[in-house]
């Protein structure tokens, strides 16, 4: 009897989450993957049938594709090594206590919570050839004698849509990595004080290895975030100028909102779940299940 | 010797700290400076990086003739909506997930962890044409059941990893004095869990207000749009100034800035305690 009332309680305690995904996640799911072998378009809405490979032969044999792919591994890697490196930074500055740490640290973490759409945009502004204070600043400290047009050039746009996403990101790699930082005992360092050991080799031998796993944690998990966060570049080029900033995600996103061929968005959306796939099944695999706290 | 050591670390810690300030405020700066400039100093060069005069006329023609005013309560009804309902639901699952014990618990955790990373513009499409079906496109409604769905995977992972570290026993002696199960939940853990309840309040409103992807694909009349698709529509249309954009963009970043101020204590706790995600 008891047991029948456990079993209740805890099946319509569940019940509204898991409909709720298993109606808005998992059924869309399988649907995009039916869909990706068909031929739903705006203009074939009402007239939707099977053709096959056709879709992934399409996307497969799109000259730009292995560029896209490329530029989907540099996105990805530049971005977070370089957020790492300045989050960690950061966090280390704020390791120790000072007068107004609280207000100075929403002040820089505060952009994790901006539209990446809306932070884009004015980047764009910044960054503009003509009018932007980039630039200006640039010409008057003589750096460069006329402006850049940053994003309308191919050469420079990947660099522009990098450098805003890396700005970004800093503040989410240097909150994670300030609590890995506070979790270290202050007796280690006290033990290394009495040793007389230097800052440097207090960093290098202490801070280091201590916060390492979830440094790689982070990252990891974070690199899946990154591959799918087409907003800063949709804000800036939409991926543009002659797909040098094109990535997976923006890639899906222009087929659906140019070339209204969901079908064939789909098989992208399946590439890159796939990719998804292999990528955490490796991560779990790597990391132990330890680190998810089951 | 050791003392211009440390009064050196110091300086440079010191400039250390006005770099980053410096990086974070200066872009949020120079948009609200564009915003608050007459129309013919934003299209000046070299940059006046004063306006000789001060205007809101941006805003004025943003709120009045933009319409933006009618976006922004569309987006604030959408986000608080589906955040509220999402975060109800989630401490309902978090809390089973976190205190009972029964099989396939470790099934249905594990799950949860994959369908938190199906990032939202891989399901549009599907949600596209299973909307369309029932009628709920171009609808608010429609718009709030997908973020509801999209915030449920990781409001429930975020409310178990709170929930987990709530001691049980003052939940168990209540369970002794014969409260039942949710009664104990509401009197007893709930009260403690307001942390945990703000964080995951504050991340779904976040995620929901940015959105933008699966908003542009569904709300296309004027009436319906969120602040993030009527910036996308302002730059598809020619003629835009930038003055306007502008403040269209600093309208639409302050309530998550705000969001922010008031929770970031709960928000860093929910990001680095609860688990990794955004």
């Amino acid at each position: 009897m008891k047991n029948r009332k456990k079993f209740w309680f805890i099946f319509w305690m569940l019940v509204p989450v898991f409909s709720v995904i298993g109606f808005l996640s998992v059924y869309p799911t399988i649907k995009g993957f039916i869909l990706a072998f068909q031929n739903y378009t705006v203009f074939t809405f009402n007239r939707i049938k099977f053709i096959g490979w056709d879709n992934f032969v399409e996307i497969l044999s799109d000259p730009d594709f292995l560029m896209i792919l490329w530029n989907t591994v540099i996105w990805i890697i530049v971005s977070v090594f370089f957020q790492l490196l300045l989050g960690l930074g950061l966090a280390l500055l704020l390791r120790k206590p000072f007068k107004g740490r609280g207000l100075y640290s929403g002040l820089v973490f505060y952009p994790w919570a901006l539209s990446g759409f809306a932070i884009g945009l004015l980047w764009s502004w910044l960054l503009n050839g003509q009018f932007g204070i980039i630039n200006d600043i640039l010409i008057k400290l003589n750096v460069i004698q006329e402006g850049i047009q940053f994003l309308s050039n191919p050469d420079t746009a990947m660099l522009s849509v990098l450098i805003v996403n890396i700005w970004y990101g800093i503040p989410f790699f240097a909150i994670m990595s300030l609590a890995a930082l506070q979790s270290i005992p202050d007796s280690v360092y006290e033990a290394a004080d009495i040793d007389g050991a230097s800052g440097w080799a207090k960093l290098v031998k202490i801070t280091l290895p201590y916060i390492r796993p979830t440094i790689i944690s982070t990252v990891l998990v974070r690199s899946i975030w990154i591959m799918n966060f087409p907003d800063v570049i949709y804000g800036m080029t939409r991926g543009g100028p002659a797909k040098s900033t094109e990535i997976l995600s923006t890639y899906m996103i222009n087929i659906v909102y140019y070339e209204n061929n969901y079908s064939k968005a789909s098989a992208v959306g399946v590439i890159v779940i796939l990719l998804l796939l292999v990528y955490t099944i490796l991560y779990l695999r790597f990391s132990g299940q330890g680190e998810m706290e089951l | 010797m050791k003392r211009s050591k440390r009064t050196v670390l110091g300086i440079l810690r010191g400039l250390g700290l006005a770099f980053y300030l410096a990086l974070a405020i200066f872009p949020l700066l120079w948009i609200f400076i564009t915003s608050i400039k007459p129309p013919e100093e934003v299209y000046t060069f070299p940059i006046k990086y004063w306006p000789s005069k001060i205007t809101w006329d941006s805003y004025e023609y943003l709120f009045g003739f933009a319409k933006f005013g009618r976006y922004f309560l569309n987006s604030i009804f959408v986000s608080i909506t589906a955040s509220v309902v999402s975060t109800i639901i989630a401490l309902f699952s978090g809390y089973v997930l976190a205190r009972m014990r029964f099989k396939g618990k470790y099934f249905f955790v594990v799950f949860l962890f994959f369908v938190q990373m199906i990032p939202a513009y891989l399901l549009m499409i599907p949600q596209y044409s299973m909307f369309s079906s029932f009628g709920l496109i171009n609808r608010l409604s429609g718009i709030i059941l997908v973020y509801i769905g999209l915030g449920a995977a990781f409001s429930t992972i975020m409310a178990r990893g709170f929930f987990v570290r709530i001691p049980v026993s003052l939940e168990e002696s209540a369970l002794m004095d014969g409260c039942t199960r949710l009664k104990a939940l509401f009197k007893v853990t709930l009260p403690l869990m307001l942390p945990g309840v703000a964080a995951i309040f504050s991340f779904s409103f976040v995620q929901n207000w940015n959105e933008i992807f699966t908003a542009a694909l569904f709300l296309n009349s004027d009436s319906k749009m969120t602040v993030p698709v009527a910036l996308y529509s302002f730059i598809s249309k020619a003629g835009i100034q930038w003055n306007v954009l502008a403040a269209g963009i600093v309208v639409s970043l302050i309530p998550t800035i705000v969001v922010f101020a008031f929770a970031q204590k709960y928000i860093v706790a929910g990001l680095t305690k609860g688990s990794v995600k955004e």
